[in-house]
């Protein structure tokens, strides 16, 4: 599965046209986490918890999108673009969609 | 090219877990992560403010600004609360309290049947507790009840558990909205109410073995929890919120402890005239 | 303390068996309308190819939907955890779909067979007192190709 966030894939063509796949997911860490972030707030610096967190709920995302080209028989997914919302406090929304396309 | 719109099939971005099973799961084991933090807190705080000394207690209690200030009593009152005073002396030196550790009684002219021992070694006992016993053996067991709560600390052990269970809940407050904070407030209140049944439990089978050894029996103590039982003008909430333990268990321990230490010739020791 | 108990069980009750109603019925619908409006094709490739004389447009179509108080409590307790939380996974899924299929209608209405350059993007007018949200809202907008 070749994804990319440009239009094309270079040295290849697109043969088909498949559509809008997506995948998201919406993920926390435990309170413990949470506590340690906000005493973090205080000295400044890198929250390694939620850095861990958005990066696997990026990866989660990114998957179920690919699940999703593969169900339909896709090959490659271009054009992808990640978006995030905030919808509860502590949790990380990621999502991400891209266009399905066959290449050759 | 060749442009089209296949069907995305279900389920993909969305995970299929009953909610029900999930709420269930995470109910019991946030619960019992609360009951587990609560418990070790409530232990290390008690633990730790054993180590306040009586007198910083002391001080603090008068610092506090408590019920009884600034209430003068009438000659009545006055000769009632010496009477009370007495009967905590006496029961006191049979109870072993620390040097230095000092109890003092004060009379409430109220109709409430109840009494308290609160910090820095104040008991309060009120009319109403007085009118509902029979004899001095059953106001004995209660005073050295309250005695034994001091005699143990209990008064600032239970706010330093209050403080740390209160610091510990608050820290949890980043995450969640309202409905979780009561949440988590109901699960450790209930956790922290049924370690004070513990101390109760404590303070009785110390309160009998202060009377054994001032009467030398136990006869008459169970008299006022049987008040308790028959009367009801004690507001008892359920035996899971209440702090005290149920009034069966209490009058079944107490005959227990009858039995175990056999009385000669049990003798009840009327309250003075005028009380 | 016993009426906060019930008035909180009762809520609790409620959320769960109308939030299940209502989030049943909004995915049957989603599906069916999806089937119909199928024939609109949705990419979000900028490139518009050339298939013809057509005018273009922006279509847009957006959606707040809410969480119910049982799935917010669960994914209270979720974030005590840690993990992923399901509760606002399925109301995501709702949001996104709805969005596209609002998009979709528009376009249909204005007679074109695909949308372009397809963007999603998740707004945030909601937030309760205590900044805790509960509630997402989704903007799916896009160029429509009209063939003339």
């Amino acid at each position: 599965m070749i994804v990319t966030n440009i239009e094309v894939i270079p040295g290849k063509t697109v043969i088909k046209h498949l559509g809008i796949v997506n995948g998201n997911t919406v993920r926390a860490k435990h309170a413990g986490r949470d506590i340690m972030a906000s005493f973090k707030n205080i000295f400044g610096g890198e929250l390694k918890g939620y850095t861990e967190l958005l990066q696997e709920s990026r990866e989660e995302a990114l998957q179920r999108m690919i699940e999703q080209a593969q169900a339909i028989g896709a090959n490659a997914v271009v054009n992808v673009r990640f978006s995030t919302s905030s919808i509860a406090a502590g949790a990380a929304e990621l999502f991400a969609y891209g266009t399905a396309v066959v290449v050759e | 090219m060749n442009y089209e719109n296949p069907e995305i099939p279900e389920g993909i971005n969305v995970t299929p877990e009953h909610p029900l099973k999930e709420f269930a799961v995470l109910l019991v084991g946030v619960s019992t992560a609360i009951v587990v933090a609560v418990v070790a807190l409530s232990l290390l705080a008690g633990y730790m403010v054993r180590f306040v000394p009586f007198a910083q207690e002391q001080a603090l209690a008068s610092r506090a600004g408590t019920l009884w200030q600034g209430v003068v009593l009438d000659e009545e009152a006055q000769s009632k609360q010496h009477y009370l005073q007495s009967l905590a002396d006496r029961l006191s030196v049979h109870m072993a309290l620390p040097e230095g550790m000092t109890i003092t009684v004060h009379y409430v002219d109220e109709p409430t049947v109840n009494a308290m021992a609160t910090l820095g070694g104040h008991v309060v006992i009120f009319q109403g507790l007085i009118d509902a016993v029979p004899s001095e053996n059953a106001l004995a067991m209660v005073m050295a009840h309250e005695i034994a709560h001091v005699q143990h600390r209990h008064p600032i052990v239970a706010l330093g558990r209050g403080f740390a269970v209160a610091l510990a809940l608050s820290s949890l407050s980043g995450v969640g909205d309202g409905m979780m904070q009561q949440w988590l407030g109901s699960v450790g209140m209930v956790t922290s109410l049924s370690f004070s049944r513990a101390q109760e439990a404590e303070s009785d089978l110390d309160a009998l073995q202060a009377l054994q050894q001032e009467y030398g029996h136990v006869g008459g103590a169970e008299a006022f929890f049987e008040y308790v039982m028959d009367g009801g003008h004690w507001l008892e909430p359920p035996a899971l919120l209440s702090t005290h333990p149920g009034t069966e268990d209490r009058i079944e321990r107490i005959r227990a402890f009858a039995r175990e230490h056999p009385a000669v010739n049990p003798k009840l020791v009327p309250l003075p005239t005028g009380m | 303390m016993n009426l906060d108990l019930i008035v909180f069980l009762v809520l609790l009750v409620l959320g769960y068996v109308f939030g299940q109603i209502a989030e049943k019925r909004h995915f049957k619908s989603i599906i069916e309308r999806e089937k119909a409006l199928r024939d609109v094709l949705c990419f979000n490739e900028r490139h518009i190819p050339d298939l013809g004389p057509a005018d273009t447009t922006l279509v847009a179509g957006s959606v707040v939907v809410s969480i119910d108080y049982f799935k917010r409590f669960v994914a209270g307790l979720r974030n005590l955890v840690g993990g992923r939380m399901n509760a606002y996974e399925s109301l995501l899924e709702r949001a996104r779909r709805e969005a596209t299929l609002r998009m979709k209608e528009e376009a249909r209405a204005r007679g074109a067979t695909s949308v372009w350059n397809v963007r999603l993007e998740t707004a945030s007018i909601y937030k309760g007192a205590r900044q805790d949200v509960g509630s997402v809202e989704v903007v799916a907008y896009g160029t429509a190709r009209i063939p003339r």
